[in-house]
């Protein structure tokens, strides 16, 4: 694509979006909907502009961003673990091939009774949550990365006198990163998503919590969109800066 | 170990086994209120399944699931599969999906409510649109991947765009846009029962938060199990129907996740 198809894809994209604001605003100035059902698009700007200067509305957000933060690094940390175990020994993979074959398909947002019951209201539970949703894509990207890795690689490393595991950690999955990466920013938005869940089914703080309270009012799904392409956007910026010198991925 | 591996269907049971001897341990361990053994919530199953009033509710929730998956790939496979074949048409949706892509469907169920009522519309339509999106990512991507010459030796042959489209993107892609109903199938499950939470008027998510609230803790435990059955039960069967479907192409993925 050159510079200058880029920018027409650009505009054509900003069509829908336009058309989509521009219909709501349409039904709400027509008072086809009462203001309550759908307050117009003005309106839920100039509020989330206004709670993005509150500082009760920053702790909430900060809530959440601590909950979706903490689970995502244990994901991260529990799935390129046992990943790479996986690729690293046959019997490992023997035991976690099929676990993982049994509980990937489960929806996960079942389990938050129990883990209600076992962890309590507060932040552990939906940290819990957050770990069991988005250890699985990590996991299996991690797994999937590094088992095609060009074998060649890992001989030479051997053969050079490394051991299984040093060359498992500085040869093998520094190879894998693009595949990890991509498992990882799956997961970023599947913890993104079951945080808001968590705190929107049993929760007194944090984003989804206003949700429920302000379902009335569109202020809280705007910040989610926004946050999520924010996330998106940092994570893209990150992946760009740790894929130096791979070559690049459609 | 190599085989007893080879026995089909073998591993996963073992693996059962093996989650549920964990949790029974852990449980007589850590002796909690909140974690009853795994043989108090098994023997509360049959009960729930044995139980009328759960099955219809089960049964509601599935039909649910199944016309808002149904309506979910009917809308989505189309648009995905022009979307891999015009730029213009991708360039129009991919900046919309990107914004929609991280709002939990769920979220929306609150707004969906006060337009729809709580009744089985509202529910349908979360369902609908968490299927959607990984059915359309997934047919953009396979449309996108076929191959241009059988295009052209089409096209030279006299066949109109939406015959080309329909005859060869279609099958071409098939396998990816079965990769992305399995995906949506999870989805649909994960939407449904999330759904039922914040309702809280039928279905199975509604006996979950329903047995929660009553300090029924076999009870929740046992409907953890079965939910996790179907959605265990669903992926086999779909991986079965799509390796029939298929059966020319390599599974590109052997395993998918599902976002809520």
């Amino acid at each position: 694509m050159t510079r200058s198809d880029r920018s027409v894809g650009t505009l054509i994209g900003i069509i829908p979006i336009a058309l989509i604001i521009g219909v709501w605003q349409a039904i709400a100035a027509s008072g086809l909907a009462p203001p309550s059902l759908l307050p117009a698009p003005a309106a839920v700007f100039a509020r989330l502009v206004q709670q993005l200067g509150s500082p009760a509305y920053l702790d909430h957000v900060a809530t959440t961003l601590f909950r979706l933060f903490t689970g995502f690094a244990i994901a991260v940390v529990i799935g390129v673990t046992i990943g790479l175990a996986a690729t690293g020994s046959r019997a490992v993979e023997g035991v976690v091939r099929p676990l993982v074959r049994v509980l990937a398909p489960v929806p996960k947002i079942a389990l938050y009774p129990a883990f209600i019951l076992t962890l309590g209201f507060e932040n552990a539970s939906k940290i819990a949550l957050v770990v069991a949703d988005a250890a699985f894509p990590i996991l299996l990207a991690t797994h999937q990365g590094t088992s095609a890795v060009e074998p060649k690689l890992a001989w030479s490393a051997r053969a050079a006198g490394t051991s299984p595991l040093l060359c498992l950690v500085t040869v093998v999955l520094p190879a894998a990163l693009p595949s990890v990466l991509t498992g990882c920013r799956i997961a970023l938005v599947i913890s993104c998503i079951v945080v808001f869940l968590a705190e929107m089914i049993t929760s007194t703080d944090g984003l989804g919590h206003l949700l429920v309270r302000a379902s009335r009012s569109f202020q809280t799904i705007d910040t989610i969109s926004l946050l999520g392409l924010l996330l998106n956007v940092g994570f893209n910026a990150l992946r760009a800066r740790l894929l130096i010198g791979f070559p690049e991925e459609r | 170990m190599e085989r007893l591996a080879s026995i089909p269907g073998l591993p996963p049971i073992l693996a059962c086994a093996g989650l549920l001897a964990t949790w029974e341990i852990a449980a007589r361990l850590l002796a909690i209120d909140g974690l009853p053994p795994a043989s108090a919530a098994l023997a509360q199953v049959p009960a729930i399944l044995g139980d009328p009033e759960a099955l219809l509710n089960i049964a509601a929730s599935l039909r649910r699931m199944a016309v808002g998956f149904a309506l979910g790939v009917a809308f989505a496979v189309p648009i995905g599969l022009m979307m891999g074949r015009s730029q213009y048409v991708a360039a129009f949706f991919n900046p919309l999906l990107m914004i929609i892509y991280p709002v939990p469907k769920a979220a929306l169920m609150p707004i969906i409510m006060l337009w729809l009522g709580v009744g089985d519309a509202s529910k349908t339509l979360v369902i609908f649109l968490g299927v959607t999106l990984p059915v359309i990512y997934h047919s953009y991507q396979g449309a996108r991947a076929v191959e241009e010459r059988m295009l052209w030796s089409a096209a030279a042959m006299g066949m109109g765009p939406l015959a080309r489209l329909t005859h060869i993107v279609l099958p071409a892609a098939l396998p990816e846009i079965l990769v992305g109903c399995r995906t949506g199938l999870v989805l649909a499950l994960i939407t449904m029962v999330t759904s039922e939470m914040i309702t809280r008027q039928t279905g199975v998510g509604n006996i979950l938060f329903n047995s929660l609230d009553m300090a029924q803790y076999d009870t929740v435990y046992a409907m953890i199990v079965i939910i996790g059955g179907l959605g265990f039960a669903l992926d086999a069967a779909f991986e079965a129907l799509r390796s029939r479907l298929v059966r020319w192409a390599e599974p590109s993925h052997d395993l998918v996740v599902g976002t809520t």
